[in-house]
């Protein structure tokens, strides 16, 4: 199983886009968790992700994410496109973040 | 405007604001009593509110009485549980135990706290346990969580031998801190008593929070606090949370006093506050975007701007507009830049003059969760006046973006048509 884990300011924009990740995940044939998630609360979840996608607002957490979580030895640590974001584009953050796990 | 090293350089210093500890701590406690200011909040305007057969109906059935009961004990009292909870957050982001310097910290702010003599037996005057001992309890549970931590990570704890439960030991851990830190607050309690102010709380409301609260409540600093976040959003910062800790720190208090007045059924002292924040500032959204979001909904012609104003409407009477700030876009787009920032001032200032001239009343400063809704949040600040001035904001703020956003709309409609 592959885990996806988005952090935002509130979680809340990002669980918008979430469900969406959910819906074109449905169509696939591997089975694919997403999860929201505030920068509070980030430590409960990041234990099982594979890869971390950070919100364009939150764009400035990425060297500090990058050194907690990504490296060598990490997960990728990446913000998302601010355009698929805006216009809630799930099925295309959901290919680029599978690309991501896959050739980490 | 292109991603110069200004930007990155700023974005660097909003990203050690957002993350920096101990303003974190301070937002995330003052975030986890929002459910005690909630329940006080709505207890205060369940009882207060100013409908006449509605208020004989409840003083006659013998209830007002009974609904003004949990603001007595939540509202009134915020700063017990804001005090236990910033030094939760603290101690928490060390990766110890919270509710051990959430309890030393509440300890502590007692022992700070005056008491009187009612005939012969000592009482604990509401007064500083509410918005005005605010400050302290951010203080003390700053200064006790952090004292904590240095005195676990130096090793100054009772460890029980091997085979002790761990939640028997746990118990244990907190107690030498504990005394520590009680000693020492009880030190500070006892020096104040030979000053002019008697106490800690009176030091510290007189000399920093009223001063504070005067300044950040004022007209100008409302302006200014619109500037900065909108400002920073233009450069794909997330504004609102880099100012987080001003916003709760300062604006969250004010809306308390307001609400304990209107319990006590005196004047609204403030008009700035987060209640009035969030229905005039963030409408819709930072950069008060609903009017927006509805023109482009209904009114625009381009496939592309009609089906992203569809996507953003819902999320924007919820005060989420992430699909327009980023989809349009608006972050880093020279055309949005003026109505962006100017909306949201006018949408602040023009209800702001309605207040201060006495023509419609003031917010009664409930805070309101994130994402609640717009038009409801308004009916909860100030009923059917403050609705219809909410409505008439999203008329001038959608005006204001109307004609920007046209010039946006032609062009992608010319695009569409050159594609076809």
């Amino acid at each position: 199983m592959k885990n996806i884990l988005l952090v935002c300011a509130a979680g809340m924009s990002t669980s918008m886009l979430v469900d969406k990740m959910k819906k074109a995940a449905e169509a696939k044939d591997e089975e694919i968790k997403i999860e929201a998630s505030s920068g509070g609360d980030i430590k409960s979840h990041i234990e099982e992700a594979d890869v971390l996608l950070l919100g364009p607002q939150v764009s400035y957490l990425q060297e500090d994410y990058t050194k907690q979580y990504g490296g060598d030895n990490g997960i990728p640590v990446e913000v998302i496109d601010s355009l698929d974001y805006g216009t809630m584009n799930g099925e295309k953050v959901l290919n680029w973040a599978l690309d991501l796990i896959s050739n980490a | 405007m292109s991603n110069t090293g200004f930007q990155q350089k700023l974005q660097k210093v909003a990203g050690k604001i957002s993350s920096n500890r101990y303003l974190k701590a301070v937002s995330d406690g003052l975030m986890s009593v929002v459910a005690v200011l909630i329940i006080g909040a709505f207890s205060t305007l369940l009882s207060e509110m100013a409908i006449e057969p509605y208020q004989n109906f409840i003083t006659n059935i013998g209830i007002k009485g009974l609904l003004e009961i949990p603001a007595q004990y939540t509202t009134e009292m915020v700063a017990l549980y804001a005090v236990f909870f910033i030094a939760f957050k603290l101690a928490g982001s060390f990766e110890k135990e919270g509710s051990s310097a959430g309890l030393i910290a509440l300890m502590s702010f007692l022992v700070l706290t005056p008491t009187t003599m009612l005939e012969e037996d000592p009482v604990l005057p509401f007064q500083f346990l509410g918005a005005q001992g605010l400050f302290v309890a951010i203080i003390v549970g700053l200064v006790s969580a952090r004292l904590y931590v240095l005195i676990v990570n130096k090793g100054l704890t009772i460890k029980m031998p091997a085979g002790v439960p761990p939640t028997v030991s746990k118990t244990f851990i907190g107690l030498v801190p504990a005394i520590i830190i009680v000693i020492f607050f009880t030190i500070i309690s006892f020096l104040f008593t030979f000053t002019p102010f008697g106490n800690m709380h009176e030091f510290v409301y007189s000399f920093i929070q009223a001063p504070m609260q005067n300044l950040g409540g004022g007209f100008w600093s409302l302006i200014a606090f619109t500037l900065v976040v909108h400002g920073l959003w233009l450069l794909g910062i997330h504004g609102m949370l880099v100012v987080l800790p001003i916003y709760l720190s300062i604006w969250m208090p004010l809306g308390v006093e307001n609400l304990d007045a209107l319990a006590a059924g005196e004047e609204l002292p403030n008009i700035v506050n987060t209640g009035f924040a969030h229905v005039f500032m963030m409408l819709g959204g930072s950069g008060a975007t609903l009017g927006l979001a509805i023109i482009m909904a209904f009114l625009a012609r381009s496939k592309r701007y009609k089906t992203l104003g569809k996507i953003a409407l819902p999320g924007s009477f919820f005060g989420i507009n992430e699909p327009l700030l980023f989809g349009l876009p608006i972050v880093l787009n020279p055309y949005l830049a003026v109505p962006f920032v100017v909306a949201p001032l006018v949408s602040v200032t023009i209800p702001y003059f309605l207040m201060s001239t006495g023509i419609i009343a003031r917010t009664a400063g409930a805070h309101l969760p994130l994402g609640t809704p717009t038009f409801f949040n308004a009916v909860v600040q100030g009923g059917v006046v403050l609705l219809i001035v909410q409505i008439i904001m999203i008329i001038v703020t959608g005006l204001i973006y109307y004609p920007f956003f046209r010039v946006l709309d032609k062009q992608a409609l010319e695009q569409e048509k050159s594609a076809e």
